[in-house]
């Protein structure tokens, strides 16, 4: 490998001379003409148990994707913090009807799996399977959402599961982070409570979980999506037989959040020795459907939400001091955060920490030019349309306007509202709602190291 | 490996380990003759003068185009005093090229609506972009120029080298199970030194690189005849042939052969075990792997069902006992090339590997004694016929997933993989039939010899910590 690494050197270099001496460099070329895009149709109707159905047939690949939504999550705990996430993995251990081992063979005999995930406003009860079962799947999974055995012999098991994850959890820097950051901004409320003390957790009976699967699950908090490939006619009635006496259940819970209204002072979590600090910055914001959201979305991309942004192209590709920044805007049911993240090597936990208040407080002084915001509007346009291309996205895409109560115009107007934000208003967006002097820092990270660094951010002394 | 934008699958080509007519034992008999499975890729599949091979598949379901160009240097062939070099070189990739600066490559692709990424596995470096049907030949353009005209400077080196290490941290050094078992295994299970060093790299290595290096490796690697070029979604096939000629079609063959070393794997004949120390973690981790027969011989599809029937969904015996009946761990993961790819797109020796964390109570031999347990099963009998038509059945819909993974990535990366190893990415549209062949006896047989526990490595991660950060975010 030497001899020949040094036989190579000359020829190397001579294609270097070649680059730097080049005239001039060209123009990419720009391409065709834009193809129209135009969204999957799709299919609903509803039960009179008020349960509805979403079809959408879409893509060339044998498969279907099959998702049961239920308007039950953490938010419905109120201070019984993960008690939704145990009554849900009940659902695959059996139901009246089927063993658990019974579930599991037969979705895998239709090449799925039965899977079960626990949100802050829903648990969502999955499937893909081969396109010629989703009907079959329809029926499994009916049974599983309404037909729950609840076996006393699991709970011990499960929760010993869920007690070594809790574990875990607790020594991750990223989820340390985020549960102080939610703490800060939620304080008391289920959206706040991102993790159970170990006793709470032991303590859970079956009842519990019973009680928290009956006072939370039934029709008129469900939503059934299929799309994929599938067989329409004889998957909707699937839906409707497995369905349709189905008790109606309870209303949807709705429980907003008191938020915090300016800086809380997090202490840094101290992880000695740590070789980066994990860092969440960011504050409260306007909900989905607010006339402002699409561009403070734009501002996002701009901002830190993108490889090509500002933040990102400041604290990774000029000063090396992390390889994964970003920022985003967190959703519940109407409400929201902005955040920016990143695990950050720990002697430049302070200097990351200033390039990042330097590009908030730029963009709110100066307006980006229509170049660069240009560039953001067609990546935000050209994410949409990836969004709306898998039957997984197209189903987040329906449920999360579903979730937020958003007509359908926002998809159709998407994405004209996008291309009609101006530079100008990025940086109103940006003064509006990304305040820094009412940002939330939650550190973890080695104290010792990184205390007095990241002082000036975390009670807001100075800038 | 490059960014957060989505997780990445992968393989490669000619390994010097293997002749070029392939394993006599290994060659499929009468495939497309036998079974063809209703769902057809389309192909066309060209190689240009220099040598580069270009796979094209139409797919109008949407106005997006994904182009993917795939080397063939996987880190585990990387220079011998330069760990972690072919992951670093990738980051390089992205920092400028004879027409564009630094970050004018990223612009380039977001600022035209697109997404990108890179990645190096065990056997290929990829980079590939999806973006709308209409900027194909944009995309083309930026390609040729990377291929054509790597151009670093000390600082972008130096940079890079920054976020590399950073990013080290935060998925190695700076967590608890970093690496387990995916980095980890791989340096006990082989005795090959390409395949058994630390791919991410040592962070001195790191540091030691030079602008030097990054030439060499340019030099040596990144060239038409050592490259794939991947063209899935809505184009017309002479429109992209036209383009790709235009733009690839000039660049300029390596000009020394590339040579590959030997990376062969000698039959592993006892049984090995390995511990390590974890201070972040609080819970033990344990973690197997076995050889896996040669790619593309009758036991080498077997292995593909065994996984299926022993490790993959709830049903699978490994999850059944393990989780289900023993209550040792709440899931088990793993696969063949798990982690950093699938069983379809590597080239070379490879491990079937799983891992799962466990509580403290649980003494190793009571998890050796339930791994055996579930591998006897297969060994002793041949599988009975339901589990085998349920594995078959889950691997052509774990297949399916694959094919139209990531927005018409997954098929590229497939085809682009399959032209790189064997120059045949039509192979995508056999693998169904072959799997549908496989008998209970050839799974029998297979369990037999690859997986007996001399072809084993158990890796046990010792967990230092006593408990979780007390001060988190306590609830009461």
């Amino acid at each position: 490998m030497t001899n020949l690494k040094n036989l190579l050197v000359t020829a190397v270099a001579l294609s270097f001379v070649a680059a730097i001496f080049a005239q001039e460099k060209e123009v990419p070329p720009a391409g065709g003409t834009p193809k129209d895009f135009t969204l999957p149709a799709t299919n609903s109707f509803g039960l009179e148990n008020g349960l509805q159905g979403t079809l959408v047939e879409f893509g060339s690949v044998p498969k279907a994707t099959i998702r049961i939504i239920v308007r039950s999550g953490n938010l419905n705990e109120g201070k019984q913090t993960w008690l939704a996430d145990l009554s849900a993995d009940f659902l695959i251990e059996g139901t009246s009807n089927r063993s658990a081992e019974d579930i599991a063979k037969a979705a895998a005999a239709m090449g799925g799996q039965v899977n079960v995930g626990v949100g802050e406003d829903q648990t969502t009860i999955s499937a893909d399977v081969l396109a010629e079962f989703a009907p079959d799947m329809v029926k499994l999974l009916a049974d599983i959402v309404r037909n729950p055995a609840f076996p006393a012999s699991e709970l011990e098991r499960l929760k010993r599961d869920r007690l070594r994850q809790l574990s875990i959890a607790k020594t991750q820097p990223q989820q340390m982070a985020v549960a102080e950051f939610r703490k800060a901004l939620y304080g008391d409320h289920p959206y706040g409570r991102m993790l159970p003390a170990e006793e709470q957790l032991a303590a859970y009976t079956l009842d519990d979980a019973r009680n928290f699967y009956n006072n939370n699950f039934g029709a008129q908090r469900t939503q059934i999506y299929v799309a994929g490939m599938f067989d329409a006619a004889a998957t909707r009635a699937a839906i409707e037989s497995g369905f349709t006496d189905w008790r109606k259940g309870p209303d949807v819970l709705i429980d907003l959040p008191k938020r915090a209204t300016g800086k809380v002072v997090v202490d840094v979590v101290d992880r000695p020795d740590a070789s980066q600090s994990d860092i969440m910055l960011g504050l409260p914001t306007i909900a989905p459907g607010h006339e402002d959201w699409i561009p403070l979305q734009i501002t996002n991309s701009l901002l830190g939400g993108s490889f090509s942004s500002r933040i990102t192209s400041n604290i990774r590709e000029d000063k090396g001091y992390t390889y994964s920044p970003f920022s985003s805007i967190s959703t519940r049911y109407q409400d929201a955060y902005w955040v920016q993240s990143a695990a950050v090597t720990t002697d430049v936990t302070g200097a990351a920490l200033k390039e990042i208040v330097y590009e908030i407080d730029n963009l709110q002084k100066n307006p980006p030019t229509a170049e660069e915001l240009d560039g953001i509007k067609n990546y935000a346009a050209g994410i949409f349309v990836l969004q709306n291309s898998t039957p997984g996205g197209i189903i987040n895409m329906l449920s999360y306007l579903e979730l937020q109560e958003l007509p359908d115009t926002y998809l159709t107007d998407y994405v004209s509202e996008v291309y009609a934000v101006t530079p100008r208003q990025v940086s109103e967006i940006a003064q509006t709602y990304l305040r820094e002097e009412d940002m939330t820092l939650a550190v973890i990270g080695d104290r010792s190291q990184v205390s007095e660094q990241v002082e000036p951010y975390v009670r807001g002394e100075e800038e | 490996m490059l960014t957060r934008i989505m997780m990445l699958l992968a393989a490669i080509l000619l390994s010097a380990c293997q002749s070029k007519d392939g394993p006599a034992a290994g060659q499929p008999s009468a495939t497309s003759t036998t079974t063809t499975s209703a769902f057809q890729v389309p192909i066309q599949y060209h190689t240009l003068d220099n040598g580069l091979k270009v796979v094209l598949s139409q797919d109008k379901t949407t106005p997006i185009v994904t182009v993917a160009v795939y080397y063939n240097i996987g880190f585990r062939i990387e220079p011998r005093e330069r760990t972690g070099f072919a992951h670093l070189f990738e980051h390089m990739m992205f920092q400028g090229s004879q027409n564009l600066g630094k970050m004018e490559f990223v612009n380039l692709v977001q600022s035209n609506g697109g997404v990108l990424n890179g990645s190096t596995r065990f056997d290929y470096t990829n980079y590939f972009e999806i973006v709308p049907s209409h900027k194909l030949e944009t995309m083309l353009w930026a390609e040729a120029d990377r291929m054509r005209s790597l151009d670093i400077t000390q600082d972008n080196l130096t940079n890079q080298q920054g976020v590399v290490k950073n990013e080290v941290k935060v998925n190695v050094l700076n967590t608890p199970y970093g690496g387990f078992p995916w980095l980890d295994m791989p340096q006990y299970a082989n005795v090959n030194w390409y395949n058994s060093h630390n791919f991410y790299g040592d962070l001195d290595d790191l540091d030691a690189a030079s602008l030097d290096d990054v030439a060499d490796f340019f030099q040596q690697y990144y060239a038409p005849n050592n490259a794939a070029l991947a063209i899935v979604g809505d184009f017309e096939y002479a429109d992209a042939l036209r383009l790709v000629e235009k733009y690839f079609g000039a660049i300029s063959r390596s000009a020394q052969e590339i040579k590959l070393p030997d990376i062969s794997e000698p039959r592993q004949e006892a049984g090995k075990r390995a511990s390590r120390l974890d201070p972040q973690a609080t819970r033990p981790g344990f973690a197997f792997a076995y050889h896996v027969p040669e790619r593309l011989t009758p036991e080498w599809y077997a292995m593909g069902l065994l996984d299926q029937i022993l490790l993959q969904g709830e049903d699978s015996l490994l999850n059944q006992v393990l989780v289900k009946n023993e209550g040792i761990t709440a899931e088990i993961e793993g696969g063949i090339n798990a982690l950093l790819g699938n069983m379809l797109n590597y080239q070379g020796p490879m491990l079937w590997l799983a891992s799962f964390i466990h509580d403290a109570d649980v003494e190793e031999d009571r998890i050796v004694a339930a791994l055996d347990g579930v591998i006897q099963t297969v060994q002793n009998a041949p599988i009975d016929a339901e589990t085998l038509q349920r594995a078959k059945v889950k691997w052509r819909s774990s297949f399916y997933n694959d094919v139209s993974a990531t927005f018409g990535f997954g098929r590229a990366d497939l085809l682009a993989s399959l032209a790189l190893y064997d120059d045949d990415p039509e192979r995508i549209n056999r693998f169904e039939a072959e799997m549908t062949n496989v008998t209970p006896e050839m799974i029998q047989k297979t369990a037999q010899e690859y997986l007996r526990s001399s072809n084993r490595t158990i890796l046990v991660l010792e967990a230092g910590a006593s408990s979780g950060n007390a001060e988190v975010a306590a609830n009461d």
